[in-house]
């Protein structure tokens, strides 16, 4: 991928509007995030102009989360504390601060998070967006998921879409920037979810990005096609077509354990697709939640992958946030 | 230089009509459009292509047509090299648009005219070392090319079950059928070719269905990909390229006439399956012979009535005079089927 134009995003991190009346207000703020199940695609792309650019479309879970509680201070001036090996999140409020022009301030920062690392669930970006929301919570300044977008990228150089929530795009993970709004939603999936490497946790920050071959980034031109559609028409087979191929991509670049034996169990019930974490070791089987006989292929799939050894560790659905809406 | 690379965007890609409830047809003005400008970004970003330099290859049809397009367009000095097959509509054409056009007058010894213009390239090349030949036989960038046109049929259709076209330099059927298959599989893919073309195995003679079909080998055949070969005569192909214009007002060249009779057959006994034929150019250019009654009346082997099925033929170097199939079973050239 040598020999292409850099995109340079148009960063609106300096550009911070401070709204009259507000000047000064502030208060212990909270923050929270979703974390996710890896990613329905992960890839690159030449755009119209020829520009490669990184993306994903992230598969959220409402089962995983971090709260921050982010409590501003004057006396503090330019001091942060975190907690330990939160770096990130340092980083994160400092830029906040920075873009709502309150670097005059400092503040302490409390993180409570239900993700664990190295499996590519989220456990960064969810530390980074939860507290990027605590800081703007703090001064009264909600962010659109845009301008989260940025300022997480800004702190920890690659970002998972979960700052959209509910709402699917096309991410540029290490710019920050949405390269298409697919949808208000996914289709009705039902995740049954298989760490394949429970004792070996990746470091994902460390994990080199994937060098695409031609092949490779124009098969994910081929299957943009079919996202969109799928998501369009709510189609969950379409989508778990498309998981599968972007999953079959990712085993050349970080291979997951049996992945060719969950696949064939997959297919034998009737799953639409397996999906995986693109930099994690997390895989999903996706089923269409509105099928009628749902739990008795999702519990016949759970025994076909006990007897692998890859017994799943938990489940759960993309209707799960609308349910909530809905009662 | 920086060129606008969207100015053929939409000439590029195929307009989708529905031909019967499960039949969709992908029609081209100039499908070459797609590979040709796809090979040039290529050498332009690789620098083996430099500002305002030179191209060389060898066609007699669409393909040259695309890399005049676009030559005239980003400034490149384009020598063809072709033989009598080019017909003078094209020719005026290419002209028009600046290419330098060299004619080869005698077939080579062995490799018919094909050969004889594969050399009087590299003599080219030998002149011009820095000139760039797109080589769309053997150019792994031609196949990829098509990443476009797969992402349009699943972005407006789904997933579809077959996929059904014609195979000259392999570059359209092996691409598009290598892409779809990442998201399905189990995709069937029908390639069509023509008696005496080497592709799927006939002994190399005279053809005169132009476009598809060719002479040697090309390496971009990926033959693993194709479920069923077809071979049409050009009689055929230009009697179904009329009623496929008769019938759906669909104006297009020879080759999508024999990719339209196969895909017709094909539909009409698989109803449960979605298929996509691709016409690869439109009909301008055959005004005079394929849409011209005289001439068509005129032809070896011509019929007023359309055959309504194929042969089915075990051995696909066997004497082929009428629409054949042959079950291809993705094997590789020579090698066994897969199970
Ligand atoms: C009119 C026409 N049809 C079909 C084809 C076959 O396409 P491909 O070379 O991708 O196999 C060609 C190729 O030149 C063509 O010009």
């Amino acid at each position: 991928m040598d020999g292409n134009r850099e995109y340079t995003p148009n960063l609106l991190i300096n550009r911070a509007v401070v709204p009259i009346g507000s000047v000064g207000a502030y208060k212990a703020g909270h923050g929270n995030a979703t974390g996710h199940h890896g990613e329905i695609i992960q890839g690159a792309m030449r755009n119209q102009d020829r520009i490669i650019h990184r993306f994903l479309v992230t598969l959220p879970c409402n089962e995983l989360y971090t709260q921050a509680r982010f409590e501003p201070s004057l006396q503090l001036a330019g001091h942060i504390i975190v907690p330990d090996d939160k770096a990130k999140s340092r980083m994160a409020i400092e830029i906040t601060l920075k873009y709502l022009n309150r670097s005059d301030f400092g503040g302490q920062l409390h993180l409570r998070s239900n993700i664990e690392k190295g499996f590519g669930m989220g456990s960064s970006t969810t530390d980074v967006v939860a507290t990027i929301r605590a800081v703007a919570d703090a001064f009264g300044r909600p962010l659109l998921p845009e301008i989260v977008a940025h300022l997480a990228v800004a702190a920890e150089t690659a970002s998972d879409a979960i700052m959209f929530e509910d709402n699917c795009v096309m991410f540029a993970q290490r710019r920050g920037v949405v390269l298409e709004y697919l949808g208000s939603g996914l289709p009705p999936l039902h995740v049954l979810s298989i760490n394949t490497a429970r004792d070996a946790p990746l470091d994902t920050v460390a994990t080199p990005a994937a060098r695409y071959s031609d092949w490779e980034l124009q098969s994910f031109c081929a299957l943009s096609g079919m996202i969109r559609r799928a998501i369009r028409t709510g189609d969950p087979y379409l989508l778990g077509r498309v998981a599968t191929a972007s999953a079959t991509i990712s085993q050349r670049h970080i291979p997951k354990p049996a992945f060719e034996e969950i696949q064939v169990i997959a297919r034998a019930n009737d799953a639409c697709g397996v999906q995986v974490s693109h930099s994690g070791t997390v895989v999903g089987l996706l089923f269409n939640a509105f099928c009628p006989n749902l739990n008795v292929m999702v519990e016949s799939a759970s025994k076909d992958l006990s007897s692998i050894g890859m017994a799943p560790d938990f489940r759960f659905s993309t209707l799960h946030r609308r349910h909530e809406y809905a009662s | 230089m920086l060129h606008d690379h969207t100015t053929f965007v939409d000439y590029e890609l195929p307009r989708l009509t529905p031909l019967a409830p499960n039949l969709v047809g992908a029609s081209f003005f100039l499908m070459k459009l797609l590979p040709a400008r796809f090979m040039l970004d290529q050498a332009e970003r690789s620098g083996k292509l430099k500002p305002g330099g030179r191209i060389c290859e060898t066609t007699s049809g669409t393909f040259g047509l695309a890399l005049a397009m676009l030559s005239a367009v980003r400034g490149y000095h384009l020598t063809l090299v072709s033989d009598n097959a080019l017909d003078s509509t094209l020719q005026y054409r290419l002209c028009d648009l600046g290419a330098h056009l060299e004619i080869v007058e005698r077939p080579g010894a062995t490799g018919g005219f094909q050969q004889a213009r594969l050399d009087r390239v590299n003599d080219y090349l030998a002149q011009y070392p820095d000139a760039f030949c797109p080589r769309q036989y053997e150019n792994p960038d031609n196949p990829r090319a098509y990443a476009s046109v797969a992402e349009l049929i699943t972005e407006r259709l789904g997933n579809i079950d077959t996929l059904i076209g014609t195979v000259g330099s392999g570059g359209s059927m092996s691409g598009l059928a290598r892409m779809l298959r990442l998201s399905n599989p189990d995709l069937k893919v029908i390639g069509i070719d023509t008696p005496a073309s080497v592709v799927f195995g006939q002994k190399d003679g005279p053809r005169a269905l132009r476009g598809l079909g060719n002479s040697l080998m090309p390496k971009n055949v990926d033959h693993c990909q194709f479920d069923e070969v077809h071979w049409v005569t050009a009689a055929e192909a230009y009697q179904a390229t009329r009623e496929l214009h008769r019938t759906h007002a669909l104006f297009q060249g020879g080759t999508s006439g024999a990719a339209f009779m196969v895909a017709r057959w094909w539909a009409a006994h698989k109803p449960e399956q979605k298929s996509v034929v691709i016409f690869p150019d439109e009909g301008n250019r055959y005004t005079s012979t394929i849409y011209n009654d005289t001439y068509l009346q005129a032809m070896e082997g011509w019929s007023d009535r359309l055959l309504e099925a194929p042969l089915t033929v075990t051995d696909p170097s066997c004497h082929i005079y009428r629409w054949s199939r042959h079950n291809w079973n993705r094997r590789s050239l020579g090698g066994e089927p897969h199970v």
